[in-house]
């Protein structure tokens, strides 16, 4: 009796926790690994978009990306915006890129279908006016230096919600602040630091 | 060490921990919780540009903001409708029926958006070109072959529109004599103001009125402009008119008013003349009257038949009541007496429009502010292009067509010929119009449809009527076409409007007067045709606003209402004597058929019908929305499809019948069941039916909720115009031994 009690007190013993620790370690790494082939699935743009090329073209961001008159903030621009230098007679049409969204988009009048890498849930009310006119944040500061790309990157949203990877943030752990991430504990953490409100009906209404 | 059991917990527990420090479960637990806010049934509202773009609505005559989101994806989309305070009709007032015209707009079970045709019974979808062509087959073999007469018309009467003009000159250019208008208040105004006056464009000057009388008229119930009429409301409460209401109910405008006279039903025509007999024997008679060439003969048979003891009796109002009415009318500087259009949804009677514009001459309020007047012209109505007789155009058209066409409103009188043979009939086609729901006579209506080989419809919504023929051609909504918006029922002042298409939904969809002018294209020879200089609906109206000196651009930028004031003191009397008309040997005739009317009444039913108008419960024209079945109380439905319908207790009480009995009221033509609602606010012997309830189409949410008032309503033929008239109809009620409390 006394020799199977030692040998379970043995079996137990702390030198012998190396394998909790192995499965530990392999299975965190796998979970890091792992997370974003589980969770997230790409989905192609319609086609490249050169905002650098455009940007050479135009006088600003806000020839495309402008506040409407009623207040609200157009976003993507929709094709009529597109028509004002892409039109019928001078379609600007040259490179490979340029002919797919001549012929497939212009062409037919058909919108071209986006996918918007900031787009929050249909629950948020944000207003880009509170932001960018009353709080006078610059566009960088939460969707990064977008405007000076030469390529759009790959746009990869979630599963399971079909919500933009960019709101959780391309870093697994939550860690850092916008444009790295847009979560509601970012939009919390800023109107607190800046004294606004935060209460839910602010952004949820 | 060996790999065994304990060593394998070891390490399971070592994946475990390490598998939720890792970001996995953490981030699995956040989607998931995220991912339950994602129901498919929760609606998510699109973004994108919203602007508001003021129009009209032409059936309500309501001014409204319309606010339109431009989604960069899913492209323009209605998001709703309010109230425009800058419209000159109304005071930014909304109905309803407006604010649901979005959800109208997107039921599929409502909208028609893609021409259907139906071939050996199976109804087809085709494209709108090929629909038209069908149409154009048949119309142009039927006229190629002479047989041009063996084609009708329905469409609805509103001879200032645009629609209405087109549809004249087709009907003229093809030849056929059928063009049948349903029936309406406005036609009846115009034929007795015509024959009284000489003065067809007659309008009550409710505006500036100081002291009013309705008979009957269901001023807060969906006249001419709900919203103006509920302004022009607000207006006599502020500079303290009087309002007198005579009906048997004690409906919203009767709650209203300040002095309420509910007299039997059917009498409001005998109280008006009892109150002229009074204004006639006391001597404040008008000169208009006076100069009458048969004023003694009138006199006299007012005097003999409406004795203010013997209306009293037989309208059952005391004879005090009458005397104060009449002499507050008459005292007052800007008095007017109003009549149609009736409660039942009819156009109103002869007699009751010959009393009132009888009462209006006594008093002799012609052409005065607050009075009766005549509207003022818009410069086209003069024009040929706009005058619906039909001298214009190269049709070939008889004499003896011509005349039918001009006296063809009783839509009633032509179905039951075509269905007796009289009449031989290949095609109908029917302009925006649903008389297998409207009727009065719905079962015949619906014989008729079904007996005639090719059926058209030209509708916004799949109706019954639409359900019913072999090509549906779709209607598009004012909001993604052009149209007009024209005066109201008797207003004063003449009034036009346009709106415009703010959305395109589909190519499929075309406005009346466009598929009209389809018809035109395909069946006529345009260069050789004069009549028609435009090529649609656009252009005929921007011809339209020019003939007024009007720039159409221009107009269109400042969002074009125009409106002509009331003509005061230009009532110039143009009967063929020069003299108001008192129309005696109609009377005469009118008399002796009132005295068959109750006889029958009396004799063969215990009760009579009628209908309650809302503007809840949409309108025969209007069909309401689902939204609107919210706005219904449970003395109007209950238990979700249940009709009520209201009786006064001592109507029943013999019978033994309890409040929420079901029961079956049947009259001559058909059947219904409801459940009965004691109110002691209708008359004894009246049994009050909701109208605008019972669709037998439109799908889950409007489909047999209710029972149709017109399914029972019985139609006699006007012994002197020739119109149909239906404000009452004897019923039988007989218990169906249910009771349910429904309050």
């Amino acid at each position: 009796m006394v020799a199977q009690k030692n040998e379970k007190q043995r079996g137990w013993s702390l030198t012998s926790w190396w394998l909790f620790l192995l499965g530990f370690v392999v299975f965190l790494l796998l979970g890091f690994w792992i997370t974003p082939i589980v969770l997230y699935a790409e989905n192609p743009q319609p086609f490249q978009f050169s905002h650098k090329l455009h940007l050479e073209d135009i006088e600003s961001c806000d020839f495309c990306h402008f506040f409407r008159e009623d207040g609200s903030y157009s976003g993507i621009p929709g094709l009529d915006k597109c028509k004002d230098c892409h039109n019928e007679e001078d379609p600007i049409g040259e490179t490979v890129e340029e002919k797919v969204f001549v012929e497939k988009y212009l062409a037919n009048d058909k919108p071209v279908p986006w996918r918007v890498y900031s787009e929050q849930p249909p629950c948020v009310f944000f207003s880009h006016a509170a932001h960018v006119k009353n709080a006078g944040f610059e566009c960088s500061e939460c969707h990064g230096d977008h405007g000076k790309t030469d390529n759009l990157r790959v746009y990869q949203y979630n599963r399971l919600t079909g919500y933009s990877r960019d709101i959780w943030g391309w870093n697994l752990i939550p860690l850092g602040n916008p444009p790295d991430r847009m979560k509601m504990d970012d939009c919390v953490k800023c109107h607190r630091d800046s004294g606004v409100r935060d209460a839910c009906f602010v952004c949820h209404k | 060490m060996n790999w065994d059991r304990r060593a394998f917990i070891k390490f399971a527990l070592g994946a475990v921990a390490g598998l939720h420090v890792s970001p996995l479960v953490p981030k699995l637990m956040d989607d998931v919780s995220i991912w339950t806010q994602n129901w498919s049934w929760v609606p998510v509202s699109e973004k994108g540009e919203v602007r508001s773009k003021t129009s009209i609505n032409p059936r309500t005559l309501t001014g409204v903001k319309v606010k339109v989101l431009n989604s960069r994806v899913s492209g323009k989309r209605i998001i709703g409708l309010s109230g425009d305070s800058s419209f000159s009709l109304g005071n930014g007032g909304l109905l309803a029926s407006d604010a649901s015209v979005p959800q109208k707009f997107y039921y599929e079970n409502m909208k028609v958006t893609t021409p259907v045709i139906r071939k050996k019974g199976v109804r087809g979808q085709v494209s709108a070109d090929e629909a038209l062509e069908v149409v154009i087959d048949r119309l142009r073999d039927l006229k190629q072959s002479g047989k041009s007469s063996r084609v009708a018309f329905f469409a609805d009467y509103n001879c200032q529109s645009i629609v209405n003009e087109l549809l004249v000159r087709f009907v003229s250019m093809y030849g056929t004599g059928h063009l049948i208008f349903m029936p309406s208040a406005e036609r009846m105004l115009e034929l007795v103001g015509e024959s009284m006056f000489g003065r067809k464009s007659l309008g009550f000057d409710l505006e500036n009125s100081q002291y009013i009388i309705s008979f009957g008229t269901p001023f807060l119930e969906g006249y001419g402009s709900p919203v103006n009429m509920r302004k022009i409301f607000v207006d006599w409460k502020n500079v303290g008119a009087t309002f007198v209401q005579i009906e048997p109910r004690a409906s919203i405008t009767a709650s209203q008013a300040d002095i309420w006279l509910p007299c039997k039903p059917g009498k409001e025509g005998v109280l008006a003349y009892a109150m002229a007999n009074l204004i006639v024997q006391e001597g404040k008679a008008s000169s208009f009257v006076k100069k009458a060439k048969d004023f003694d003969s009138f006199r006299k048979f007012l005097s003999e038949n409406y004795d203010l003891d013997k209306v009293s009796y037989e309208a059952d109002v005391p004879v005090d009541e009458i005397k104060k009415v009449a002499r507050g009318f008459m005292e007052s500087s800007k008095a007017v007496a109003v009549c149609g259009p009736g409660n039942s949804s009819d156009p109103g009677t002869l007699f009751n429009f010959m009393a009132v514009l009888t009462l209006n001459a006594v008093k002799g309020n012609l052409g005065e502010p607050g009075g009766l007047v005549v509207r003022e012209k818009f410069s086209w109505e003069n024009s040929d292009r706009a005058n619906l007789d039909l001298s214009f155009g190269n049709g070939t058209i008889s004499a003896k067509e011509k005349k039918e066409i001009r006296n063809n409103f009783n839509m009633y009188a032509f179905a039951k010929e075509v269905l007796e043979d009289r009449i031989k009939i290949d095609t109908i086609v029917l302009v925006d119009c649903n008389p297998v729901y409207s009727g009065p006579r719905t079962k015949m209506m619906e014989k008729l449809l079904k007996k005639v080989p090719f059926v058209v419809s030209v509708s916004e919504c799949m109706d019954e009527t639409s359900k019913l023929a072999d090509v549906v051609l779709p209607k598009a909504s004012f909001l993604e076409c052009w149209g007009d918006a024209v005066t109201p029922y008797a207003s004063a002042r003449s009034f036009y409007s346009v709106h415009k298409p703010l959305i395109r939904e589909s190519l499929q969809v075309k406005s009346t007067g466009d598929w009209i002018i389809g018809l035109f294209d395909g069946i006529c020879d345009l260069e050789k045709d004069s009549s028609l200089s435009f090529r649609s609906v656009e252009e005929a109206l921007s011809l339209r606003i020019s003939n007024m000196g009007d720039d159409f651009e221009k107009s269109l930028k400042r969002e074009i209402w125009l409106q002509k004031n009331a003509s005061y003191d230009e009532f110039d009397i143009k009967t063929g004597t020069g003299k108001v008309n008192l129309l005696l040997d109609v009377l005469y005739k009118k008399y002796s058929r009132m005295s068959d009317v109750e006889n029958l009444i009396d004799r063969d039913s215990r009760v009579v019908m009628m209908g309650i108008p809302s503007l809840r419960t949409g309108s025969v024209n209007v069909p309401m929305s689902p939204y609107q079945l919210k706005i219904l109380d449970e003395t109007t439905l209950a238990f979700k499809d249940r009709l009520i319908v209201e009786v006064n207790p001592s109507t029943v009480y013999e019978l033994g019948f309890e409040n929420g009995e079901m029961v079956r009221i049947i009259s001559a033509v058909g059947e219904i069941r409801a459940s009965l609602h004691f109110s002691n606010g209708v008359r004894p012997g009246v049994i009050f039916v909701p109208i605008g309830l019972g669709h037998t189409a439109f799908g889950l949410y409007l489909k047999n909720k209710g029972v149709n008032f017109f399914d029972v309503v019985d139609v006699y033929t006007d012994c002197v115009t020739g119109l149909p008239e239906w404000e009452l109809t004897p019923v039988n009620i007989v218990k169906m031994g249910e009771v349910n409390d429904h309050v």
